[in-house]
């Protein structure tokens, strides 16, 4: 589903990401973890078009997104599910607007809008939340809410950025526990996380980033340990 | 189109404070505007005025039959530049004269009959009343012969077809800065607008959402203000005209032609309201595009 060959992305003349190929397969839960400033995040901008590599093939679904043009990158993301550890919602709108607004962009009939978006804040846990304003939610809603907005499109892959950073424990297990179950449903699911604790409770394959490289490598397949 | 008409009534809601703000730099500019372009088209009707009043008397030389005069007159009356001529003979500028100058019959009676010359009164069309075209008629009027002189207050058509010419290019000059700069404060604006929903253009682009699709309801956005702007603008400027015409210039004598102080013209005032428009959307688009283009 994700394969990566010998990418280098560089700023300037610092190297954030050095020779790092990886293959993740479809239907597959893996971490990408390593200290601050390692490259997770950087890794995952490769993947979801925010950053472009410096060299080196870069495929998602067969697709090869460092040759995408500015225009090309839409298309890639509608068939992405991207969460953020700051989340991104819009505070003044209600959860179903929030959540919505990914299947707006896709050209979803609004009857279909308001059939499948209930259905997801179910999947997260928070049914009869649609009409809340999303800047009143804690911390570990606002992340389901953001998890709701990035499956709620039913794509292929889902990037989780440090979902669980703003969390405390048992938020982070909670969210932990929708990110497994939307990868039991058949979602590829890659997760940047520094949370050793997390890794150990949810076990699955580990790619360790230290300046820049995987440690180890990351080609070989795992699926779930 | 329903869709982004939705998002650009919501976006409008959610910012009122910035769109009341975006709408009215569009209606002030478009009032700076429109009121310039009723000054340019006012003091340009009044020296139209001036150049219909363009009068040429030709003076017969002393000796003329009444018949040759009145060939004269029948054969300048033929030609493309003459809209009106007339033939005052000698008895007739006489009376004329005693009538509006009653001082000096006693001049008139000492020199007696023919002491004034007969004249054609030739009045032009629009089109033949430059200082160039003047001279080129009068000249055509001396070689005839008939004429002893050709008067036709050359310095004052001089001058008023250089005032017109000058009010038209600064009338371009002008107008055309002021639509830069209501461009430039419209796009300001605007730019306040994209920077407070940074956060939902950032969120569009992450989920997928095209250029376009963003930029549409922003597009909308910007139609409306400039449409909102234009009708405020138009009837701002049609209170004070019309609170200028009632007050102001009731009992001052302008020569302003028949119609006195006119409003801008239908057209002209539609022109202003799709100006109000364009000026909303091109700035919309010019802000909204630079702003996506510094997003992945």
């Amino acid at each position: 589903m994700i394969r990566l060959y010998h990418i280098v992305k560089s700023y300037g003349d610092r190297d954030a990401l050095r020779d790092v190929s990886l293959h993740v397969e479809k239907g597959e839960l893996v971490y990408v973890t390593g200290p601050s400033g390692a490259g997770k995040s950087t890794m995952l901008k490769l993947l979801y078009g925010a950053e472009r590599p410096t060299s080196g093939r870069m495929l998602i679904a067969g697709v090869d997104v460092a040759k995408m043009s500015r225009g090309q990158l839409p298309a890639l993301r509608r068939n992405l599910g991207v969460v953020f550890q700051d989340f991104k919602l819009l505070p003044h709108r209600s959860v179903a607007e929030n959540v919505g607004i990914a299947l707006e962009v896709i050209g979803a009939a609004p009857d279909s809008i308001r059939r499948r978006v209930p259905a997801v804040l179910n999947i997260v846990g928070l049914k009869g939340r649609e009409d809340d304003k999303a800047g009143v939610l804690s911390g570990g809603e606002k992340q389901r809410v953001a998890i709701a907005r990035a499956i709620v499109t039913d794509p292929a892959i889902l990037l989780a950025d440090e979902p669980t950073g703003n969390l405390d424990g048992a938020m982070a297990v909670e969210v932990m526990e929708i990110l497994q179950a939307i990868n039991l449903r058949g979602t590829t699911v890659v997760v940047a996380t520094h949370d050793v604790g997390l890794m150990d409770r949810f076990p699955y394959r580990r790619l360790r980033f230290v300046d820049g490289r995987i440690l180890g490598g990351g080609a070989q397949a795992g699926g779930r340990r | 189109m329903k869709n982004s008409i939705f998002h650009a009534v919501r976006g409008l809601r959610e910012h009122t404070y910035l769109a009341v703000v975006g709408t009215g730099v569009i209606a002030a500019a478009l009032v700076l505007l429109g009121g310039y372009a009723m000054i340019v088209t006012n003091l340009g009707a009044v020296v139209s005025g001036w150049k219909r009043d363009v009068h040429v008397s030709a003076y017969f030389v002393p000796g003329q039959s009444p018949e040759a005069q009145e060939a004269a007159r029948a054969e300048l009356a033929l030609r493309p530049e003459v809209e009106l001529v007339e033939l005052v003979t000698s008895a007739e500028a006489q009376v004329w004269m005693l009538e509006r100058v009653p001082e000096v019959q006693p001049i008139v009676e000492e020199l007696g009959e023919g002491a004034l010359p007969a004249s054609l009164e030739v009045s032009l069309r629009a089109a033949y009343t430059s200082p160039v075209a003047l001279d080129a008629f009068a000249e055509s009027l001396r070689e005839g012969g008939h004429f002893a002189e050709i008067d036709y207050g050359r310095e004052w058509v001089e001058r008023s077809s250089a005032f017109l010419h000058t009010l038209t290019i600064l009338g371009v000059a002008l107008g055309g800065m002021l639509v830069l700069a209501a461009l430039f404060l419209v796009g300001n604006t605007i730019n306040l607008v994209v920077y407070a929903r940074r956060d939902e253009l950032e969120i569009l682009r992450l989920v997928g959402a095209s250029d376009g699709y963003i930029l549409a309801p922003f597009l909308v956005e910007g139609a409306l203000q400039g449409l909102v702007g234009g009708g405020a603008a138009l009837s701002l400027l049609y209170g004070v005209h019309a609170l200028v015409v009632a007050r102001l210039l009731g009992g001052v004598p302008l020569a302003l032609g028949e119609g006195g102080l006119a409003f801008l013209s239908p057209v002209a005032a539609v022109g202003l309201a799709a100006l109000g428009v364009s000026i909303g959307v091109a700035a919309a688009g010019f802000s909204v595009r630079r702003f996506l283009s510094r997003l992945a």
